[in-house]
């Protein structure tokens, strides 16, 4: 399938139609380098990633090619297994430690080269609950995709939200829970957005175990996810609405 | 057959023996606002006084009419004693650690404070189990519950780095269980003695969060060794997504399984195969919290129909729970028996 005999493998755990080609199309044409910082990547091998970046970057490879064309792919197959119940939450943070390894040295020429960003997210689990593993791997799926992210944590309030939103001016804001006891801190939170004259100021994106697209519509969420790749979907999809509002 | 107090039938029921009704006992928790309402016992003062933990906790047995008593509500009662930063909440919500905030960094940290037991929050439940048993006499089985060391790690070491590390380094994370096992059994007996017939165990190690191998590698015998120990039925509870390391569980010698609903009961009931009763499973945030009594019950018929042993709710119920979906439950278990014996 591909040059690289080991990512030709985990190619195979890809079986969505869509997937096997969306994916398959970005690792076709790429170097064997590519390939090997985009398998030691599902594989959770943080000292080779973080290697190859820095000889890829030594020998003039751009650093928008080494996140396009080796950690992206690399994850876009993490977040498949993930979804599919083949690799777990430990695998997925391990995956998640070897692209930060990467990132650190091609965050700051990315920045200095005045690429924007997909869009900006802010990203909190609501008022009184603490679980914060599935917002987590949203973050990391975000980021991985080119998103910037800025956490609030757990236990945010509207007000909290509110804050955020003056300090990051995000895009989109992404709120999760998972209890039923919390589930209705999303409705006030976007309650609390229009109260203060901010609902129209930015999109609201909200999921979590319990939630669904119906609650999601009942309290007047933007867009509402299932899945670390589907908060992706979701944020890129209000990004072209919010592109074509403000053209 | 003749009809069986509470505890004959739960007893029967977690040896997989023949029962006049089968049991509806929750090993988790039933407090609801309601009741915190009813009983004025609410959240969070419920979990930290006895006389107010007993005065919800007895809502079981008196407004719902269930097979046992809980008294343990939320899972923080030990990590409260051992120092973890705490957020106790308010009534409509569940007290919790800030897991974001963990004390511990690795095993050699991992140290019994002298006074564990004489903490007031493990106290509170000892002495609501005190209170309960001269209520309600011997009859009505008292379910302790005890927090294996895999949730106890989440909760010290924060959920994350404690999932690292057992990738980078699994003979550590053995060691942590391994002295962390020690806060399940100094709890547990202490339940024991005041008069707790039953143990709850959860033990978070759950498909929605590790493979199904890791309940091999990390905790299988962790657990073979507390069913031997511990002198009364162990129940083990994990949520989430559980079947694939169920035949696992079926062998460690716990007497029952309470599983989720992410788990349909016909395959738990076939991945079990009759080595370990299950307890389960009606669906939490949809069906006791919103859905009505028509669909509860139907739930009830599908684990009565598959097998289960004792029928409940499959993790602690949502706080506002409505008190006509509770009493459901056990309304469906008498409506499938008059069915069934028509038959
Ligand atoms: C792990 C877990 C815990 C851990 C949490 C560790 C942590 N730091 O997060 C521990 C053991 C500490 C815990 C504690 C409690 N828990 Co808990 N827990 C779970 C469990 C087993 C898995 C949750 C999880 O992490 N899943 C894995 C992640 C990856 O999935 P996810 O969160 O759904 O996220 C994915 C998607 O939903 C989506 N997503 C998530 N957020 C967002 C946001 C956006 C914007 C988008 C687009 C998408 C998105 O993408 C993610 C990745 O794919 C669930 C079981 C279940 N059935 O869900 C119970 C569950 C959520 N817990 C429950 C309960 C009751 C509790 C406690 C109250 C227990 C108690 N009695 O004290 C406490 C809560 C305290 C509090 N105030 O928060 C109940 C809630 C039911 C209810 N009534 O509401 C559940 C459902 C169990 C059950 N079956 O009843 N829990």
């Amino acid at each position: 399938m591909f040059e690289h005999e080991g990512l030709s493998k985990e190619f195979e755990f890809v079986t969505k139609k869509s997937e096997i080609k969306h994916i398959g199309d970005s690792i076709k044409n790429t170097s064997i380098k590519m390939q090997t910082i985009a398998f030691a990547l599902i594989q959770g091998d943080q000292d080779t990633v973080g290697q190859l970046t820095i000889e890829c970057l030594e020998e003039g490879i751009s650093a928008n090619e080494i996140l396009d064309n080796g950690l992206l792919n690399g994850m876009s197959i993490v977040g498949v297994k993930f979804r599919d119940n083949i690799i777990f939450v430990p695998e997925v943070l391990i995956a998640a430690r070897a692209m930060k390894a990467g990132m650190t040295h091609i965050e700051p020429i990315l920045s200095e080269s005045g690429i924007e960003p997909q869009g900006k997210v802010l990203m909190g689990t609501v008022k009184g609950d603490l679980h914060d593993i599935g917002k987590n791997l949203c973050i990391m799926m975000l980021r991985g995709s080119g998103f910037t992210v800025y956490d609030l944590g757990v236990d945010t309030s509207p007000e909290d939200f509110a804050d955020g939103f003056e300090e990051y001016q995000p895009d989109i804001i992404g709120m999760s829970a998972l209890l039923t006891t919390t589930m209705p801190n999303m409705g006030r939170t976007i309650q609390y957005f229009e109260d203060v004259g901010l609902r129209d100021e930015v999109r609201l994106m909200v999921g979590g175990a319990p939630v669904t697209q119906e609650f999601a519509d009942e309290m007047g969420a933007d867009a509402y996810g299932d899945s670390a790749i589907d908060a992706v979907d979701k944020a890129k999809e209000l990004i072209l609405l919010l592109k074509d509002l403000r053209d | 057959m003749k009809t069986m107090t509470k505890k004959e039938r739960v007893f029967s029921a977690l040896n997989r023996q023949e029962v006049d009704r089968p049991p509806v006992a929750n090993p988790t928790s039933v407090a609801t606002v309601e009741m915190m309402d009813l009983v004025d016992a609410p959240f969070p003062e419920a979990c930290r006084s006895a006389e107010l933990n007993a005065r919800l906790a007895a809502t079981e047995i008196t407004e719902f009419d269930f097979d046992s008593i809980a008294p343990y509500f939320s899972i923080i009662q030990e990590s409260s004693a051992i120092g973890c930063d705490m957020q106790w909440e308010q009534k409509d919500n569940w007290p919790t650690v800030r897991m974001s905030n963990p004390i511990w960094q690795d095993a050699s940290d991992v140290k019994v404070p002298k006074d564990f037991l004489e903490h007031k929050d493990t106290k509170v439940i000892l002495d609501s189990i005190k209170i309960l048993r001269k209520e309600f006499g011997n009859d009505i089985p008292i379910i302790g519950k005890t927090m294996g060391p895999w949730t106890l790690a989440y909760h010290v070491f924060g959920v994350e780095k404690f999932l690292l590390g057992t990738i980078d380094n699994p003979s550590e994370t053995k060691l942590a269980l391994e002295k962390l096992k020690e806060f399940t059994y100094l709890f547990g007996e202490a339940q024991i003695d005041a008069g707790a017939d039953i143990l709850t165990v959860p033990d978070h190690a759950t498909g929605d969060l590790v493979s199904g191998q890791y309940y091999k590698t990390f905790l299988q015998d962790l657990h073979t060794e507390m069913a031997e120990s511990f002198k009364v039925p162990l129940i083990l509870h994990i949520c989430g997504q559980t079947v694939d390391r169920m035949p696992a569980i079926a062998e460690t010698g716990m007497h029952a399984f309470h599983f989720d609903s992410k788990n349909k009961p016909e395959d738990a009931m076939n991945a079990v195969q009759n080595k370990i009763s299950l307890v389960g499973n009606i669906n939490n945030p949809e069906t006791l919290y919103s859905k009505n009594t028509t669909e509860v019950k139907k739930e009830v018929f599908d684990c009565l129909n598959a097998g289960v042993q004792i029928i409940a709710p499959e993790c602690a119920i949502p706080l506002k729970t409505k008190s006509e979906n509770l009493i459901a439950i056990t309304e469906g278990v008498t409506d499938w028996l008059s069915e069934h014996n028509k038959n």
